[in-house]
């Protein structure tokens, strides 16, 4: 995966004791674990051996049976717009399993104390909990077009992803030709799971926004927005905006 | 890049803990972060522990990625993270590297500007997934004695 992921950890009384460091740890062998599996650059992986035959599913660690699931799920819940087996190079999970492997990091920080935590693995963000009663978590979504400040601002109550035209990777090569594909400025998905997320927005930046938007709307639990190319905007009804107006500060600060 | 599997940094909004380590298990640095300010606004406190001794700040060297020439300044209190960003940034004036640039490498400075605001809590929308930042940012920290 290759990737930098920070955690934010909230406790109620601002403590951090042993349990939660702990679970810190357990978290981060997640992490180091999923990347020793799953990275596609690393010529000793397992998906790398498995991409080139040197292995069989069965004898490949349980965890990759678990991601080849997720992937299958997520190819049929986007009608084929990702699929990480039309990728160059034979299966490539790799739009799916740093939101998946964030998702697993997460389960490790609900320990006694904690109110809420986020896992942000470089933008695709997985959390549980909020800042306290009344006040979820707050998450911008980066503005494509102007450096430093944020497109929106949502509630955030499980995971979000974003893809866009300015990621780099396989993942972004459309099924269907074969060939690189961004018909999206950004695409945002929010939901329950961020592997599913992490997905559905590669499969959105491929497909385009009223494709894409048709895909998830009828996928219970899970919201997008998409930003065209030409900066304008399409969302489904149920996705958490929040008020943008406390984010100004910084914006701002950012400028 | 065998080296590095994967960096575990704080953010500067309310945290617990740092995490950052080399593939060796036997590397793994944890400590807890103090806030920037002493006061919570918030419902629920950031976790906070504590952290001695003054800043110290590093710049890893200037690698290449795939757009360009980028180092990454690393500031430390103890054996606390405090802040990542980006030292310099140069590329080769496409268009393309002008879009990896704005989306991707502010995300690190959004994170860091967290710090000062109580609003926002994380940044959806690029990937850092380039090597050059991990091997710049990896060797900053081991020159301040953390990785």
């Amino acid at each position: 995966m290759g990737t930098v992921v920070t955690i934010d950890i909230y406790t109620g009384d601002g403590s951090a004791g042993p349990e939660i460091g702990a679970a810190l740890t357990t978290a981060r062998v997640v992490l180091q674990q999923a990347d020793a599996v799953f990275s596609t650059w690393r010529p000793g992986s397992a998906v790398s051996r498995l991409r080139r035959g040197e292995m069989t599913l069965r004898q490949a660690p349980a965890k990759m049976a678990e991601v080849v699931r997720a992937c299958a799920l997520a190819r049929e819940a986007s009608a084929g717009w990702f699929d990480p087996w039309a990728m160059p190079g034979g299966l490539d999970p790799t739009g799916l399993v740093k939101g998946w492997a964030a998702q697993r990091a997460l389960t490790a920080l609900r320990v006694p104390g904690v109110v809420g935590a986020i896992v942000n693995a470089a933008g695709d963000i997985a959390a549980f909990g909020a800042l306290g009663p009344g006040a979820p978590f707050r998450i911008g979504i980066a503005d494509p077009f102007a450096p430093r400040r944020l497109a929106a601002v949502v509630h955030l109550e499980a995971g979000i992803a974003t893809s866009g035209s300015y990621e780099r990777g396989a993942h972004l090569i459309d099924p269907r030709s074969g060939r690189p594909a961004a018909r999206v400025a950004s695409a945002s998905v929010t939901g329950p799971d961020l592997g599913m997320a992490d997905a559905l927005a590669t499969a959105i930046a491929v497909a385009g926004a009223a494709p894409g938007l048709a895909l998830i709307g009828p996928i219970d639990g899970y919201e997008a927005l998409v930003i065209a190319p030409d900066g304008s905007r399409e969302w489904t009804v149920g996705f958490p905006f929040a008020p943008m107006a406390a984010a100004k500060q910084v914006a701002s600060a950012c400028r | 890049m065998k080296r590095t599997v994967i960096v575990v940094v704080a953010t500067a909004a309310g945290l617990a803990g740092v995490l950052a380590f080399h593939t060796s298990p036997s590397s793994v640095s944890l400590a807890p972060v103090k806030g920037t300010d002493g006061s919570s606004s918030g419902p629920a406190s950031p976790a906070r522990g504590t952290a001695s001794g003054p800043a110290r700040t590093a710049v890893g060297p200037q690698v290449n990625f795939s757009y360009g020439v980028l180092s990454v300044s690393v500031t430390v209190r103890g054996r606390s993270l405090v802040r990542v960003g980006i030292a310099r940034l140069s590329d080769d004036g496409t268009v393309r590297s002008q879009s990896i640039d704005q989306q991707s490498i502010p995300v690190l400075e959004h994170e860091a500007l967290q710090a000062q605001s109580a609003d926002i809590q994380g940044v959806s929308g690029a990937s850092y997934t380039s090597v050059g930042f991990r091997t710049s940012l990896q060797d900053a920290l081991h020159a301040l004695g953390l990785h």
